[in-house]
């Protein structure tokens, strides 16, 4: 280190935002490189799954505060340092732009886009640089931010998490990840909070089942008997016989008569609680160590027998609750999620997994490794070094790609900075977006929790009319509360709108244009988010972005250096070094598969 | 349950790698022994990795003291370790990392061992020692199927090389089969694909000015990353000096590299006035930058976690870590 730079890090306040896999070696790199004033931020608790690569962390540490054990395990070998832990979200309003504005420096380790969105948003509005940070697997990147030198985390649009149609799961499943979503939906309906969009009988509205010319008549099943499925398993008192001869043999056979389905499709094949208990090819062999429960696909015999002994202990479970919730690491829910896809599985004749195969897919777990958190760990504190000398130039992105024979690198900087999207709706100068949604059916309430939170990240935003100069969202309490059953037209919010929205934590004013908007075929989204305008014509020819399919999309996962595994496949335009990383064949593209159905 | 089954305590602790590398893999680190030889700033970080990985067991041979200067950078030391022995002064921390690994702490010297010692092992990890022991190593690994790997940090830079002999592995490749229909894609299966890779002996890849007897074992690479003679050039220094370049040194230091630097383009015959390398790439070789010891040790962790499960394409069979771009590729030298 020359003495300048060794000054820069001994005077530098530092930020690090998450302290798990990633945390913990930015961390530890900070403190043995003589960075002197650190603060950490992580709102999550100690898992033993974690420990296998955040290393701060010891099995006696289990339960306890990322952020403030991660303090006491550095100090532990350096108590010469300042360091400060907020055991907290990062999106909380305590951390306004006053707090941002204190650091030289923000490193991001974080596991969900939201929180990347808004501290990108709130390292823009404080005009702190920051590195952006994250692994998958063997995989991993490190780029930096910087106001006016850089592109920001939000100027290439992200492709959105991948989501399926609702009439794919309760109709026609192609995919074990069909099955497993589908369980998980059914899971809920026997125990878990009631969702409307969580139905798991046949869905008689999809298009495809339609006969033309003739609407359909049928009452006597599917959607009708939707909202008493909870009281009738009560009545029935969760016998699981019963419950087998519905979901399993009752429903398929009402599949069955939409026969539209069938006919580019192999017909599923009902399946009843007798022949599933006792059926053929199943040896008595039991063996009881982990790899077999775990890694073995279990018989239809087996599936039939824990669904049947989980339902009995989640109903006890459910005794005097109002409902469960769904977690992979509780053993029955689990069990019951996949003796359920396999049931289901088996009667569509699509592949079976084991348990640990459907853990993955249903948790939704990213596999993380010490190594990859390790050397992108080394390489934002490098790229860190390069900043705190404000020698932004030289700190081009960075990526780790798993060693293939087609390539000989395994640490890819690009060339050159990339330079911000003159349109990017976060940090050009005047941001503007389109939004298309139906305003003859969307509350406002839907609109500011799906558009303005979900899709365009803001915290807490107010929204004017133009033109009227009317208020009709408010982040202040009580304002305008009034509006939130309304439909958008109903308060004027028709096609030609313009609104002006504004977060005051993220320091974020965006310009909305309202686009009337209806979905014409049945995997249409709901709404769609267009922040390029010349972008419209190509983006509609290809049936839109999926912004607002049927599923819910919930894209955080339980682990901490996630990365939104899709942006390392993204093919960026000017830089043919990724392209060479691609080899033809693209094995990378195992990548996605890990596509992300809500926990 | 037999020996060599994970429990259930290892497949929850191990359950995010095993989901990557697969539950074959991890029983294979299980039965891994793995010799680490000198574990300073670029050792301490190869440890952390491959502790967390599971292996069975870690020894440690390191006949040095902790200095100062020393325990400031290695997070497995603590501020009453100066002046110990740095082997066992590391344990505490190392096992607190893993408590399922056996670790043992060896305070001889690496050149004192009997090279039956080096038999025992399922790969060997070495950093900051001289050519003559690295051949030495190479020649009882080669000759009892252990693998081999070293690597060193001079500020900026960083390498690897590997000796795995003949290396078989086998990767999951992804591909898409069946119908594609419109709304539903493609279902995707996973083929084990094998594949070998044959190492050349260190010999033929460390051939230095003086070593003539290998110099015909030299071929010539037109594209050769030239990154690969700066790492030459630093291994000579240690051979020739007994010791890393130093600041306390800088200037007579950088002087002997340059004339290091030219003896080895006369011996590969690189034509020094077509060298795309900085005329002042040396100044940036002085002590260990953190943060590289962090990139490099994951890289080696990496590739023992390859050589011990057969899983993985691995680098074949030197790695370079750029300086200034911060590039990391690989080199195929002396094949
Ligand atoms: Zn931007």
């Amino acid at each position: 280190m020359n003495v300048p730079l060794k000054e820069a890090v001994a005077t530098s306040k530092v930020l690090v935002v998450g302290s798990g896999g990633i945390g913990c070696e930015v961390l530890k790199n900070l403190a043995l490189s003589g960075f002197k004033d650190i603060e950490i931020i992580d709102l999550d608790t100690i898992d033993v799954s974690n420990l296998n690569r955040q290393f701060l962390f010891r099995k006696e540490h289990v339960g306890k505060p990322k952020a403030v054990v991660a303090r006491e395990s550095i100090l532990s070998y350096n108590p010469d340092i300042n360091i400060k832990a907020y055991h907290d979200s990062i999106t909380s309003q305590d951390y306004g732009l006053n707090f941002f504005k204190r650091f030289n420096i923000v490193l991001n380790a974080l596991d969900n886009r939201a929180a990347r969105n808004h501290v990108n948003r709130m390292c823009l509005a404080a005009d702190v640089p920051l590195i952006e940070s994250g692994t998958s697997g063997y995989s991993g990147q490190v780029e930096l931010i910087k106001k006016g030198v850089t592109q920001c985390y939000e100027c290439q649009p992200k492709p959105p998490q991948k989501t399926f149609p609702g009439c794919t799961i309760r109709n026609t499943p192609s995919e074990p990840v069909h099955c497993i979503v589908w369980a998980k939906h059914l899971f809920n309906q026997l125990f878990g909070e009631d969702d409307p969009d969580q139905d798991v009988s046949p869905d008689t509205e999809d298009p495809e089942a339609k006969i033309e010319g003739q609407e359909h008549t049928e009452t006597e099943s599917g959607n009708i008997k939707r909202a008493s499925t909870r009281q009738w398993t009560q009545e029935i008192k969760y016998d699981p016989a019963q419950l087998f001869n519905k979901f399993f043999k009752n429903d398929i056979e009402y599949l069955l008569k939409m026969e539209n389905l069938w006919k580019t499709r192999k017909p599923p094949v009902p399946l009843t609680w007798e022949q599933a208990a006792s059926h053929e090819g199943d040896t008595a062999e039991e063996e009881n160590n982990v790899k077999s429960q775990d890694m073995k696909v279990w018989s239809l015999s087996k599936c039939t027998k824990i669904f049947a002994d989980t339902v009995g202990v989640l109903k006890e479970e459910l005794a005097g609750k109002t409902f469960l919730v769904w977690d992979k690491d509780d053993k029955p829910a689990m069990d019951f999620v996949t003796a359920c896809a396999n049931i289901r599985a088996h009667i569509f004749t699509i592949s079976t997994k084991s348990r640990f195969e459907i853990k993955s897919i249903a948790g939704n777990i990213i596999p993380a490794i010490a190594t990859a958190n390790a050397m992108i760990a080394g390489l934002v504190v490098l790229h860190a070094f390069r900043v705190l000398l404000q020698d932004y130039q030289k700190c081009p992105s960075i990526y780790l790609r798993q060693k293939s024979i087609h390539s000989k690198f395994v640490l890819a900087a690009d060339k050159q900075i990339e330079q911000a999207n003159p349109k990017c709706y976060v940090c050009s100068p005047q941001p503007f977006v389109n939004v298309f949604v139906n305003t003859q059916t969307m509350t406002v309430k839907e609109f500011e929790t799906e558009l303005l939170k979900k899709s365009l990240n803001m915290v807490a935003p107010d929204a004017i009319l133009d033109g009227k100069g009317m208020v009709v969202i408010s982040s202040e309490e009580g304002e305008t509360e009034v509006n939130n059953d309304k439909k958008l037209n109903e308060i004027g919010i028709v096609d030609g709108s313009i609104l002006k929205c504004d977060d005051f934590l993220q320091n974020y004013e965006l310009t909305v244009a309202i686009n009337h908007y209806e979905p014409q075929e049945k995997d249409d989204p709901l709404y769609k988010v267009v922040a390029n305008p010349d972008e419209l014509k190509a983006k509609e020819s290809i049936n839109g972005e999926k912004n607002g399919s049927e599923e819910k999309k919930e894209e955080e996962s339980d682990e901490d250096d996630l990365m939104i595994v899709n942006e390392l496949e993204d093919p960026q335009e000017g830089s043919s070094k990724r392209r060479k990383l691609n080899p033809p064949e693209d094995k990378d593209a195992e990548d996605d598969d890990l596509c992300v159905v809500e926990s | 349950m037999s020996e060599n089954q994970l429990s259930a305590v290892e497949t929850e602790l191990y359950d995010r790698q095993i989901r990557l590398w697969g539950i074959e893999s991890q029983e294979k680190l299980r039965a891994a022994n793995v010799l680490l030889i000198n574990i300073r700033a670029l050792g301490s970080e190869i440890a952390k990795n491959i502790l967390l990985s599971g292996i069975n067991s870690l020894t440690i041979l390191d006949d040095g003291i902790v200095t100062e200067e020393e325990q400031e950078k290695n997070f497995l030391l603590s501020k009453d370790s100066k002046g110990k022995k740095i082997a066992e002064e590391v344990l505490l921390k190392a096992q607190a990392l893993n408590p399922l690994v056996k670790i043992k702490a060896d305070t001889d010297s690496p050149a004192s061992k009997d090279p039956s010692y080096f038999k025992e092992f399922t790969i060997i990890v070495a950093t900051c020692i001289k050519t003559d022991l690295l051949l030495k190593i190479d020649k009882v690994c080669r000759a009892n199927n252990v693998k081999f790997i070293f690597g060193d940090v001079f500020g900026t830079f960083a390498y690897s090389v590997s000796d795995f002999q003949d290396h078989e592995y086998h990767e999951d490749q992804v591909q898409l089969a069946g119908k594609k229909r419109t709304h539903e894609g493609a279902e995707k299966t996973t083929v084990k694909v094998q594949g070998v890779v044959n190492y050349p002996e260190l010999k033929k890849v460390l051939i230095l000015p003086n070593t003539k007897q290998n110099a015909d074992c030299i071929k010539k690479s037109k594209r050769r990353n030239e990154l690969f003679f700066i790492m030459l050039s630093l291994i000579e220094f240690r051979n020739k000096k007994s010791r890393n370049p130093s600041l306390e040194s800088k200037e007579n230091d950088i002087k002997t590299l340059q004339d290091i630097k030219k003896d080895i383009f006369q011996l590969y015959q690189v034509d020094e006035t077509k060298s795309k390398l900085d005329a002042d790439i040396f100044e940036i070789v002085f002590g260990e930058a953190i943060p590289v010891c962090a990139v490099l040790g994951g890289v080696i962790a990496q590739e023992v976690i390859k050589a011990v499960s057969g899983k993985e394409v691995p680098i074949n069979n030197v790695f370079l870590f750029d300086p200034i771009t911060y590039d990391g590729k690989e080199e195929t030298v002396g094949v």
